[in-house]
């Protein structure tokens, strides 16, 4: 059969530039660099610090998103609104450095400076922030797209029942938003788990209190220690290949129940 | 008592309905129209999910045309059931009873005369159309609305079950002693539920004797616009 233009170009350009780079990482992975990043306390803990820290952020994208969600519904033509879904779309553009500079300036020692010295910059809780700043978008607009998908008719229902709009948001939309939610919830933590700017900028990059995985990879590389960033980065790939698992297997029960 | 006065829409440029005005009593008036004469448009804006630029809504002597749908006591029953994914049949019907609206009593003979009472416990996804039907019309009959606005509720249900629905849907919609205004394409439908009926084309509503007439003035008058 003859190949087609699409497969002469996709495939070897798909290998070339996705799979090419993922192997030459796993194709690096070696024992001893195994053995001495299992061992290195640092890396458990950033392995913690990332796993804690995405999941505090993905919790906080999913609530907050939930209350976009409510503008969506019923407040398309608020001032609210506007600027909420404008700023769904700033940090899409937006490099992540100016995201982690804003934090900073907002959350650091000017304004923040009764807290400590620092203000909440450099503290697990910046990292949280910054993760939640970059990921937020990515739920809000997970939830937006489960309520357009959702038969308008129920809320009118609802409504005419004698909700008024934030009872008949809780009490009909909500519960039949599983899916957005989940799927919001999942986005805004594999984002959360991948984000290294805005968290160096915010939370800074000090071992075993704000490193993160992904800032442990670039110290290690920094420090010439490449066996141990390669398996910090394998650990990396395994993680995401997990979480794209889970949002398949439940992707399934949705589909089935 | 409803009394529909004055009543303006437009979405942009297009004029969906114009100074549609009507009044009915306790009977099921049938309005029968083309699509996108304007009939689903007038039942939301009667029921508040719509607001109208211009017009008024009075229900039983009180002008409702500024309240949100939550404060109207109107009960609506939309073309496809909507009912509640999440809510069992049963709490699905009771969903509306609240704050001195509708009484346990009412909802057992609304279940009873729709048949409704072995499938209290089902989720409506286990449910067959012409039970989803019934659902979303007990749903709206439970909290004894003031007025009952019904689009279309039996357009995807087969003919057959369709027969034995309407004689049902009838006594029970007459059973609460409401206005009641019921859309329909079906000429058939219309004569089996309707005491009376109205004509849309072209969001202008006017009466007309029967079901039979209704139809021979939209032939007419769709000759005449195309
Ligand atoms: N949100 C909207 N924005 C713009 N135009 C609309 C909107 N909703 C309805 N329309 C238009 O208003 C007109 C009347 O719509 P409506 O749904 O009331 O008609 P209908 O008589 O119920 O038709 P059908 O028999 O198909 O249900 C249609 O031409 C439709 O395209
Ligand atoms: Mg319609």
């Amino acid at each position: 059969m003859r190949k087609n233009l699409i497969d002469v170009v996709f495939v070897p350009l798909f290998l070339l530039l996705v799979v090419f780079p993922v192997a030459a990482l796993l194709l690096n992975l070696d024992g001893k660099g195994i053995e001495r990043t299992l061992a290195d306390e640092m890396f458990w803990r950033s392995v913690v610090n990332t796993i804690f820290a995405a999941l505090a952020a993905a919790l906080l994208c999913t609530v907050l998103a939930a209350g976009f969600g409510y503008y969506h519904l019923f407040k398309q033509h608020s001032i609210v609104y506007k600027v909420a879904n404008l700023l769904n779309d700033l940090p899409i553009a937006l490099p992540h450095t100016v995201a982690g500079l804003a934090l900073l300036l907002a959350f650091g020692r000017k304004n923040f400076g009764f807290i400590g010295e620092t203000g909440l910059a450099f503290t697990l809780t910046a990292v949280v922030l910054a993760m939640f700043f970059v990921s937020y978008p990515l739920a809000a607009r997970a939830i937006a797209s489960g309520v357009d998908r959702m038969e308008r008719e129920v809320v009118d229902v609802a409504r005419t029942l004698g909700d008024t709009p934030a009872q008949a948001y809780f009490k009909v939309v909500l519960p039949v938003m599983g899916e957005a939610l989940f799927s919001g919830f999942v986005l805004a933590f594999s984002r959360s788990l991948s984000e290294f700017a805005a968290v160096v900028m915010f939370g800074g990059n000090l071992p075993g209190s704000t490193q993160v995985l992904a800032s442990y990879v670039f110290t290690k590389v920094e420090e010439g220690e490449l066996e141990m960033a390669v398996t910090a980065s394998a650990f990396c790939i395994m993680l995401s290949l997990l979480i794209v698992a889970l949002l398949g297997l439940r992707r399934l029960k949705w589909r089935h129940a | 008592m409803l009394e529909i006065s004055g009543v303006c829409k437009c979405y942009g440029q297009h004029e969906v309905l114009r100074d549609v005005s009507l009044t009915i009593g306790q009977e099921i008036r049938v309005i029968i129209g083309l699509n996108g004469s304007g009939k689903s448009t007038l039942l939301k804006i009667i029921a508040g999910i719509l607001a109208a630029d211009a017009g008024q809504v009075v229900l039983n002597g009180r002008d409702v045309s500024a309240l949100p749908p939550e404060e109207r006591r109107v009960g609506y029953v939309p073309q496809h059931p909507a009912l509640f994914s999440h809510l069992i049949v049963r709490e699905n019907v009771r969903y509306g009873l609240r704050g001195g609206r509708g009484s346990d009593e009412l909802v057992q003979k609304v279940v009873k005369m729709l048949d409704l009472e072995d499938v209290l416990e089902r989720k409506p996804e286990e449910l067959s159309g012409g039970y989803k039907s019934r659902t979303s019309l007990a749903r709206a009959l439970a909290p004894q609305p003031q007025v009952m606005l019904l689009d279309e509720p039996l357009s995807d249900i087969d003919v057959a079950i369709k027969e034995k629905l309407l004689p049902e849907f009838r006594e029970v919609l007459k059973f609460l002693k409401v206005p009641v205004l019921y859309v329909t394409h079906d000429p058939w439908e219309a004569e089996q539920i309707g005491d009376s009926f109205s004509v849309m084309v072209d969001g202008c509503i006017r009466d007309i004797a029967s079901a039979e007439e209704a139809f021979a003035f939209i032939r007419k008058n769709r000759i005449e616009v195309a």
